[in-house]
């Protein structure tokens, strides 16, 4: 691995930690929606690092963090948190990444904030979720359809993310093209 | 546009302690006015009652790093609050009219990468307009007779990123200058600038009408202002004609610069 | 859970970072088949005791546990409505339990003491592509960069509000993001101009 993704899968990973230190910002849709950044950042890495650089940007992360520093939003940060009932969601960053990669990828054909927008859902809420509601069911024995019903809450705002993840690819390909490179 | 040329007069300015609200907003309704201003941040205390009068033409602010200048500013255009006190800025308290301030008070801060928003020249001028609820067409036509006004005709087009630094510290100026501000507030806009680019903003930034306030490292650029501030720990240290506070400011640098090689500082 | 070294060196600072990981493993192995919630809370109230022993700071971390509480009422609610209140508690209990015990480690040792415990994982991972000093230059560059990212991001943020009255838009994240990669490609410049996998060695 060379100097090039070393920095990068590094400083991608400073990003959605710092993402995670911020608060809301707008989305460009029916007066500006509000939503928080870091799992935005989690879905942009998968579609700007590509599937096995975005996934390792993420566990990177989650390292750090398990080694202490408060780096999730809201300060929280330690070993702590991966024992907690929302572990299976911070795990789930993983491969979700990974995903969001594979499918920009295998879009590469289409627009890309189609593209982008269907990797944000396939892995930043499909598998994320998935792997969360896993968690809660080992974690804190609940069943299946609680799980699901429970983390229903989050779905528009993650929903908003993944839009929010499409208008910014399509942003950064336009003044940056090689930002996405690793379609082509 | 109806400056009172107090530039021109050779008062000096001085710290006043006793104003009340009342009185400075008697005499300030053009011109920034700092009362018994009170603010910490980070559990540090910058401003202890800090009173300025500032209506000159061009004002300029020296001191070192963490001495204030910087947080005076944003004091200045409602970035920041004041703990206790108050800023006026052309007659009205910032808290009240922080929403409002930003297109009468102009900032260029020291980075034009972080400021410049749009890939185009004319986008990034046009941008102050449009917030203002001008149409697209308006504040295309306001960009292009700036741009023509400045000796820039032509630029409209061009892309951002095959300017240099220089001249992307320009089109920031332009595009707070967009929306005619009646003060332009400076952070030390040309740090990262040569020096005959330097030399050549600043002879732009003279025939301006605006009040300017800049914080400034490069003392050469301040000779010619009406008013030059030495702010140390947020107090006023020196506060008159830069032929007379820059010479002292110089000659602290020079000893500070001293110390701090002696004692392993720098 | 608000991640964070206490630096006043108590007795768990002492212990040996693997010695805590290992704990930690074990315990959440251990307790993974009791369901006694009297056992569970005694564990607990000894966790807590062993907060106590750290100090003042040590205590003071416990209000930690605030963001996960409301999620804790519903899990065990749910539990207590479909079986026993009992089983309800034993989840809670259990839960709490773990996150505590995790953060003792996270409050006791350094983060450097932590990835040399696990440097001998990393080595047996080595045939699987893992090399432990790029993982160590990495956690160096994301901790070094975040503040600088921090700053450029609040930098950028400042300019508008200067500007603009409206909620921080799209198009300043979009800026920010590019930033960071453009950084990236000057750090890697850096890295190379140090050496870095120079003449086919890689660190």
């Amino acid at each position: 691995m060379d100097s090039r993704a070393v920095a990068r899968i590094s400083l991608f990973a400073a990003m959605i930690a710092v993402l995670g230190l911020l608060p809301t910002f707008q989305l460009p849709v029916a007066g500006g929606v509000p939503i928080t950044a870091q799992t935005l950042g989690v879905m942009l890495a998968g579609i700007v690092l590509g599937p096995r650089r975005g996934a390792l940007a993420v566990l990177l992360l989650l390292f750090v963090v398990a080694l202490g520093a408060p780096l999730l939003a809201g300060g929280r940060g330690g070993l702590g948190v991966f024992f907690a009932p929302s572990a299976g969601f911070l795990l789930g960053w993983v491969p979700g990444a990974f995903v969001t990669g594979v499918v920009m990828q295998r879009l590469a054909k289409a627009p890309v904030v189609a593209a982008a927008l269907m990797a944000a859902i396939a892995g930043g809420i499909l598998v994320v979720y998935g792997c969360g509601i896993v968690g809660l069911v080992i974690v804190a024995h609940m069943g299946a359809l609680q799980a699901m019903l429970a983390t229903a809450v989050f779905l528009p705002g993650d929903l908003m993310k993944a839009v929010a993840a499409a208008f910014l690819a399509k942003a950064a390909e336009q003044a940056y093209p090689a930002a996405l490179g690793h379609r082509t | 546009m109806g400056f009172i040329d107090i530039s021109r007069s050779k008062r000096s300015p001085g710290v006043q302690r006793n104003k009340s609200v009342e009185q400075f907003r008697a005499i300030s309704s053009f011109g920034l006015a700092f009362d018994r201003v009170h603010l910490s941040r980070g559990g540090r205390r910058i401003f202890d009652a800090l009173s300025l009068d500032l209506r000159e033409q061009r004002v300029g602010l020296v001191g070192d790093n963490g001495s204030g200048k910087s947080t005076l500013l944003r004091l200045a255009n409602g970035l920041l609050l004041p703990e206790r006190g108050e800023v006026i800025v052309n007659g009205r308290c910032t808290k009240q009219a922080r929403r409002e301030l930003h297109a009468d008070v102009g900032f260029v801060f020291q980075n034009p990468d972080h400021q410049i928003i749009f890939p185009t020249v004319g986008e990034e001028i046009a941008f102050g307009l449009i917030e203002r609820g001008e149409t697209a067409a308006v504040a295309r036509r306001g960009a292009e007779d700036l741009l023509a006004r400045q000796g820039c005709a032509g630029w409209i087009d061009r892309a951002i990123h095959e300017l240099s630094e220089g001249q992307k510290q320009l089109v920031c100026i332009l595009a707070i200058l967009a929306t005619e501000p009646t003060i332009l507030l400076l952070d030390e806009p040309f740090s990262s600038l040569d020096l005959p680019t330097r030399l050549s903003l600043s002879a732009r930034l003279a025939r301006l009408p605006q009040q300017i306030v800049m914080a400034s490292h490069d003392l050469d650029l301040l000779h010619d202002f009406d008013r030059v501030i030495w702010l140390e720990n947020g107090q006023v240290k020196a506060d008159g004609m830069p032929s007379e506070v820059l010479p002292d400011y110089r000659a602290h640098a020079s000893a500070q610069g001293a110390s701090m090689l002696e004692s392993g500082a720098a | 859970m608000m991640g964070g070294y206490l630096s006043r060196t108590t007795w768990l600072h002492r212990l040996p970072a693997g010695l805590k990981l290992l704990m930690v493993a074990g315990m959440s192995v251990a307790l993974l088949p009791v369901q006694d919630w009297r056992l569970l809370a005694l564990w607990l109230a000894v966790v807590t005791g062993i907060y106590g022993t750290l100090g003042r700071d040590a205590v003071r971390r416990l209000c930690v546990l605030k963001p996960i509480v409301p999620l804790l009422v519903i899990i065990g609610g749910l539990q207590g409505l479909s079986t026993q209140w009992k089983d309800g508690a034993s989840v809670v209990l259990r839960l709490l339990l773990m996150v505590l015990v995790a953060d003792l480690v996270t409050m006791t040792t350094t983060m450097s003491a932590l990835m040399d415990a696990v440097e001998p994982l990393f080595r047996l991972l080595r045939p699987l592509g893992v090399n432990s000093r790029k993982i160590t230059l990495s956690v160096a560059l994301v901790l070094r960069f975040i503040p600088v990212l921090l700053a450029n991001w609040r930098a950028r943020e400042e300019a508008w509000r200067a500007r603009s009255r409206r909620r921080v838009p799209l198009r300043i994240v979009v800026l920010f993001l590019i930033e960071t990669l453009r950084l990236a490609d000057q750090v890697a410049e850096a890295l190379d101009a140090r050496g870095y996998g120079r003449a086919g060695r890689q660190p």
